[in-house]
């Protein structure tokens, strides 16, 4: 580092200086060596006032958090501020949710009123039982324990009654009632009275009473389906015993005239066909849990769902006790 | 954050530590030799005897540094599990087993939801956890090859003979010997020496070697010549002593103990994850509270109520992020470490870049590394250099007769040369093989008298002396350029003041003129003007050695010098700069050992001190009025002698600290460095620390960043480094606050990116408990995009290139410029993520309503959706739905869902490339994002279709028109973000910029 000579000079003078100083002050350190730690203790006094000043800060500046009356800022912004952003965010969730709403009701433009565009994840169709429950425990002798079930299927069958069916048509046994083109579609008659001991006409307790009560099965409705072949329910008890049952209609057919569903708004009256199965328990089987398993056999549909147990089947349990 | 540290810290340190602060304690100098032999009981002559040595061997201790306590493995390990973000995610993990745990008390079926999700939590933590701590070991493990080397040897003399032995076995009292190159062994009082100099830089900084004699010469142990200290090096001579002190007892051992307890505070990253995980806490336990409540108020039992809080809090936790951001900086380590910077605490790697104040005794840190030639004297007038590369701003007429002299002397009496193959670049760009100031006039004459290596040709170098520290001048000796002229030319540069001693004329408008006492003033006053500026000033002379002496051929020796060195034709000055860089923190802070005048002239020799600003001394000087009238606010520089620190109150450092911005402090001794480093802090700096030596340990390990030598520096100071620069290149420091500046910047954005996905992902859950819609997104999808499709882009963003000079900014201020911002937060969540929301749920609800579910039927549906024995729930068309049929459409849902996240992700990390610029200024040229891009789609593409993932992960198969729903709001986050951007740039300052620029 070069540096002019006259600076250094001076320099070389302040150095001079500088050595005498240091010298006097190197005995300053010596001396400093002991009080150093009052000093030290000295500037642990300050350091706690410090702190002690910071403490108070704070509680200022929590309550500016909130409303500080120098600068009118609520919550860290002024009242203009608050309305820009508020604002802000006003017309920019606005505008999304315009963007939302258009594009939704474009896609909703898009689809037919009558058939989703997508069905394939229905084209099996479930069953299930009514009444709706996995286990059916009864007392038989006791009617209000089995009065939830028969409700239950009176709710059911209220739209099956014969008073309203007649008002329908009577259509081909064992034919597909096709009528796409037809702007009104006709529904095809099912009237309650068909299931006999378990249409709950003559017997209001559909056997719960006698302890053989009725199960309805019914086939989820699909629009456009056609089942091949033709279509019957059969059910099997999973015990060692064999189970009596009865079916109504007999054989436990589900006609095919009741087939294909045209959705719910070309269809309003729509029913779909029903099973009976009345379980014919003998006394032995009182007190004893079955295990009742049906299945929709007889056509192309699955029934064999390794994950979907109701797909053309369904497994429910009967317990009746006296 | 520094100011309650500092108190707490001396509250908190041992009697030990206290004792370890106070200055050295070592009085066997002011003792006779007589007195120092009777001590230790040894003779002067016959040394110890070896049963003597045996018995102080075992009650001292071996004479080694006891290596500071090493942290466990499995403290560290815990540490890299437990620290930081980690807390974050194990608190989620945690809160999702509590879920899981109410819900299997209270449910037949619980769902497994939050039961892996607390599993998969758990596995993140623990293995980015691993992935940190290899990470740190491997650093380390290059750590540990520094260790111990060489074996020390020391020559002591025992029972009269001189035995070589093992430096840990030295004692006190032992007679040792020591020659030039050995390094001392222990601390040892001289009592004879033969022209012994010891370098005691590495303990005091002083970078001139001492002499050592065995009279006492000062009071203070440090200054007085009789001692000299362990691990110093003897340069010269030969020295004979007696230990005095050994082992840790010795004043670099104290040193090093003093090291070793401190403590060190959170790395500037480190708070800003803290102060990022307080944001998010608070949003997650707002969002929580708010729907808890919002819950109980639409009729949720208690307990549904409380899994949902902890549903929601966990869905804010971004599972990704810590491995994001673990990953970001290991490959900012490694691009670091390719530059030979190595890092040895992965969250340091970001602190160089934040840094504040650097406090520094080597000034090529703070300078550019880049000397170029600025002025010019002769003719009697200073001309400023040109450095343009055109030449377009010459100043001065290039055909003066003695600028062309000037010019030859400054080609020829040069050894630099370009590197070969660079001919295509400017010169200004061109490596040069040779030292800074000759490369700076080899370049500045290229420029301007055209090439160098021609004019070298022309004239052929006949003999040379190279510069050399005693004569302070370098000479040359060529033929000329014309042919028939066979006399040879001497050419000579060198310190000034040299140069003209030797000199009788002066060339003068081309004309040799004799060397009078007014040219002599005019060359005073350049060169005090040039000197004045704080550039670095050479003066050039020659002279046509005469044919009759010197004919041709006749043999110049360069060892004994046979030919005239004097009677010379003074040429010209020229004077260098190194430009100080652009980027270095404005305030640096320069901390040396050596004298306080020393100190000032360098520091104002490398613009620490710049021009025109004067210290409280200089104005005094200039006003002549004694220093106590000058008002110390007129002074911005000041020079502060280290004795004067220990009587300064803490308010009067932090004066001293606020009130200049250039400061020099001179002699300090470590424990000064220390409160130096700590004053700083407490004004909330982040302050790097550059040493190399044992004295400036204990600042290395206080600084927020402690910049060690990895060639130079000693073992006590690497350990006490958070950072090692392999090669000892200062400019890799620069390289650091690049890296540094960079990966904060990228960070920010990695965040931003990762942190948008947040809302569509918890958006979902929340309407699913309000609306009660089917839940269009499932746990395992959200942790699908967290660790699987958002990793690799939010990655990819820690390759993104700068969008401007980042080194010309200023550097952040810890206490307004955090990582992760309520802009950050505002965009992130509510500009961005709502629209990926919509985006999502738009997709969502294509899906159902294709399927058969028009939105206003799936308003209150869930109850009976979720129900298992509900096997023929009717859509609006009439049909009906087993549990399982409709299950998988609602995983179909999720699906489209999270492939619509990924659609509205790509629009995310191109808008997140850049926080300011278009990215059309920015380009596309970072390859890792559009890897990333296309991973993330193939990612999400095989997890949809792959065969078995309907088992394996619940993920179906989606019909290529559901990939489309996305597009539109993906393209709506881009065209919005672009206009964000413009107005930005439009309006810098503006509302914009106040609310949306994180």
């Amino acid at each position: 580092m070069s540096s002019s000579p006259q600076e250094q000079n001076r320099e070389q003078k302040e150095e001079q200086k500088e050595e005498q100083k240091e010298d006097v002050k190197e005995e300053e350190v010596k001396k400093d060596m002991k009080p150093e730690d009052n000093q030290n203790q000295n500037e642990e006094r300050k350091a706690e006032k410090w702190e002690e000043n910071k403490k108070e800060e704070p509680k200022e500046s929590w309550k500016d958090c909130i409303y500080n009356p120098r600068t009118g800022e609520f919550m860290g912004r002024t009242a203009s501020s608050w309305g820009l952003i508020l604002l802000f965010y006003l017309v920019f969730y606005g505008f999304l949710a315009g963007m939302f709403c258009l594009t939704m009701w474009v896609m909703l433009q898009t689809l037919d009123d009558n058939v989703p565009r997508y069905q394939d994840r229905v084209a099996n169709p479930g069953l299930v039982i009514r009444p709706h429950a996995a286990e059916i425990s009864f007392n038989r002798s006791d009617p209000t324990n089995y009065n939830q079930y028969i409700q239950n299927l009176h709710n059911l069958l209220q739209r099956y009654n014969d008073s309203i069916q007649e008002r329908n048509d009577l259509c081909m046994v064992g034919e597909y009632t096709e009528q796409d083109n037809e702007p009104i579609k006709k529904v095809c008659q099912f009237k309650r009275s068909m299931l006999r001991q378990c249409s709950g006409l003559r017997d209001s307790s559909f056997g719960f009473a006698e302890g053989k009560p009725c199960i309805i099965i019914k086939m989820n409705r699909v629009i456009g389906l056609k089942p091949q072949g033709d279509p019957y329910i059969n059910c099997t008890a999973k015990g060692d015993s064999p189970l009596r049952m009865q079916y109504y209609p007999s054989e436990a057919r589900l006609d095919k005239m009741f087939f294909p569903y045209y959705g719910n708004k070309a269809h309003a009256d729509y029913v779909q066909p029903l099973v009976a199965v009345q379980l014919l328990l003998s006394r032995e089987d009182l007190n004893v849990e079955q295990t009742v398993e049906c299945k929709l056999e007889g056509t192309n549909l699955r029934n064999d769902d390794d994950r979907d147990k109701f797909m053309g089947r369904v497994v429910f349990r009967v317990k009746v006790s006296e | 954050m520094g100011a309650d540290r500092s108190p707490k810290k001396k509250k908190g340190g041992t009697k030990d530590m206290d004792d370890l602060k106070k200055e050295v304690p070592i009085t066997e100098h002011k003792m006779s030799i007589e007195e120092v032999c009777r001590k230790f009981n040894t003779d002067i002559v016959q040394g110890l005897t070896n049963a003597k040595a045996a018995e102080y061997l075992i009650r001292d201790g071996p004479n080694a540094l006891t290596p500071p306590p090493t942290t466990p493995e499995w403290v560290k390990f815990c540490r890299q599990l437990f620290g930081g973000f980690s807390i974050l995610l194990w608190t989620g993990a945690i809160l999702c087993f509590l879920a899981y745990a109410i819900q299997a008390a209270t449910e037949d079926e619980p769902a497994g939801d939050n039961l892996y999700l607390g599993i998969v939590l758990t596995a993140v933590v623990v293995i980015t956890g691993c992935f940190s701590y290899f990470q740190e070991a491997k650093s380390s493990k290059i750590m540990e090859s520094f260790k111990n080397m060489v074996p020390q040897q020391a020559l002591v003399i025992r029972e009269g003979e001189k035995v070589t032995i093992n430096a840990e076995e030295v004692v006190g009292g032992d007679l040792i010997e020591v020659k030039g190159g050995d390094r001392i062994p222990a601390d040892i009082r001289v009592v004879s020496a033969h022209g012994c100099k010891v370098d005691n830089s590495s303990l005091t900084g002083e970078s001139e070697p001492q002499s050592r004699s065995p009279d006492c010469t000062h009071d203070n142990p440090l200054e007085t010549r009789n001692v000299a200290f362990f691990s110093t090096n003897c340069v010269e001579g030969t020295a004979r002593g007696i230990v005095i002190c050994t082992g840790d007892r010795t004043v670099m051992g104290r040193i090093a103990t003093l090291t070793s307890g401190l403590e060190t505070g959170k790395t500037p990253i480190a708070k800003e994850i803290e102060h990022f995980i307080h944001i998010i806490t608070g949003v997650a336990v707002f969002l929580g509270v708010t729907f808890f409540i919002l819950a109980i108020i639409l009729g949720y039992s208690w307990l549904e109520a409380v899994i949902f809080l902890i549903g929601i809090i966990v869905a804010n936790v971004p599972e990704g992020l810590l491995a994001t951001v673990t990953v970001c900086l290991t490959l900012t380590a490694k691009r670091m470490a390719k530059k030979n910077c190595l890092v040895k605490n992965l969250e340091a790697v970001e602190t160089l870049g934040s840094t504040s104040t650097i406090c520094s005794d080597k000034t090529g840190t703070l300078t550019q590394n880049r000397m170029t030639v600025a002025h010019m004297w002769f003719d009697n007038q200073i001309h400023e250099a040109d450095t343009t590369e055109d030449q377009s701003g010459a100043s001065f007429d290039k055909s003066s007769v003695t600028w062309l002299s000037l010019a030859r002397v400054a080609g020829l009496c040069n050894r630099a040369q370009f590197k070969a193959g660079q001919d295509s670049l400017p010169i200004l760009k061109r490596d040069v093989a040779g030292d800074a100031s000759e490369s700076a006039l080899l370049k500045c004459i290229e420029l301007s008298c055209g090439s160098v290596r021609a004019m070298r040709d022309r004239n052929k170098k006949v003999a040379e002396i190279p510069f050399n520290s005693t004569n302070k001048y370098q000479l040359s000796v060529h033929e000329t350029e014309d042919p028939n002229d066979n006399r040879y030319l001497l050419v000579m540069k060198g310190a000034p003041e040299r140069i003209l001693d030797r000199c009788t004329t002066i060339l003068v408008q081309g004309k040799e003129q004799p060397m009078d006492e007014e040219l002599k003033e005019a060359f005073q006053n350049a060169y005090m003007e040039l000197g004045g500026l704080g550039e670095r000033v050479l003066g050039f002379c020659h002279v046509l050695l005469p044919e009759d002496q010197y004919p041709k051929g006749f043999a110049f020796d360069t060892e004994d010098v046979n030919f005239q060195t004097d009677n010379l034709c003074f040429v010209g000055l020229m004077s260098m700069i190194d430009p100080p860089r652009a980027a270095v923190p404005d305030a640096v802070i320069m901390v040396t050992g050596d004298h306080p005048i020393t100190a000032k002239a360098i520091a104002k020799g490398v613009g620490i001190i710049s021009e025109g600003n004067e210290t409280v001394e200089d104005i005094a000087a200039r006003l002549n009025i004694p220093v106590s009238q000058v008002n110390p606010r007129d002074a911005k520089a000041c020079v502060v002698h280290g004795t004067d620190l220990k009587d300064l109150s803490q308010d009067q450092m932090d004066d001293i600290l606020r009130n200049h911005t250039e400061i020099v402090f001179a002699r300090t001794s470590p424990q000064q460095k220390l409160i130096i480093v700590e004053g700083c802090q407490r004004l909330g700096a982040i302050v790097a620390v550059t040493g190399d030596g044992v004295n400036d340990s204990p600042a290395l390990k206080k600084a927020d960043i402690g910049v060690a030598m990895g060639i130079s520096g000693s073992d006590v100071s690497k350990q006490a480094a958070d950072m090692i620069l392999l090669d000892d290149n200062f400019a890799s420091i620069v390289t650091g606050v690049e890296e540094g500046r960079l990966i904060f910047d990228n960070l920010k954005k990695s965040i931003a990116y990762t942190l948008t996905s947040n809302i569509p992902e918890i958006t979902p859950f929340l309407f699913f408990i309000i609306v009660n819609i089917p839940l269009p997104l499932g746990t395992i999808t959200i942790l699908c995009i967290d660790l699987g499709t958002d990793m690799v882009p939010a990655i990819s963003l820690a390759y993104e290139t700068a969008e401007s000079d980042i080194m010309k900014r200023q550097p952040r201020n810890p206490a307004r410029d955090k990582l992760v911002n309520e802009r950050l937060i505002s965009i992130a969540y509510g500009q961005i993520g709502m629209i990926q929301a919509l985006g999502g749920f738009f997709a969502y609800f294509v899906i159902l309503a294709e399927n058969g579910f028009l939105p206003s039927r799936l308003v209150g549906i869930r109850l009976n959706w979720d129900d298992r024995s509900t096997n023929d729930l009717e859509d609006s068309y009439g049909q009906q739905w087993t549990y399982e049929q409709r299950k998988i459409v609602e995983f179909t849902c999720h699906t489209a869902f999270f492939v619509s996240i990924v659609v509205v992700q790509w629009a995310d990390v191109i808008i997140c490339k850049t926080r300011r610029n278009s990215v059309f200024q920015q380009g596309m040229r970072n390859k890792i994002l559009i890897f990333g891009l296309f991973e993330e789609t193939a990612l999400a593409a095989f997890l949809s279709y792959c065969p078995g993932m309907d088992v394996a992960l619940r993920m179906y198969p989606l019909k290529p028109s559901w990939w489309f729903c996305a597009f539109p709001y993906s393209f709506l986050i881009f065209v919005y973000d672009e206009i964000r951007k413009l107005l930005l740039r439009r309006n810098p300052g503006g509302w914009v910029e106040r609310e949306t620029y994180y």
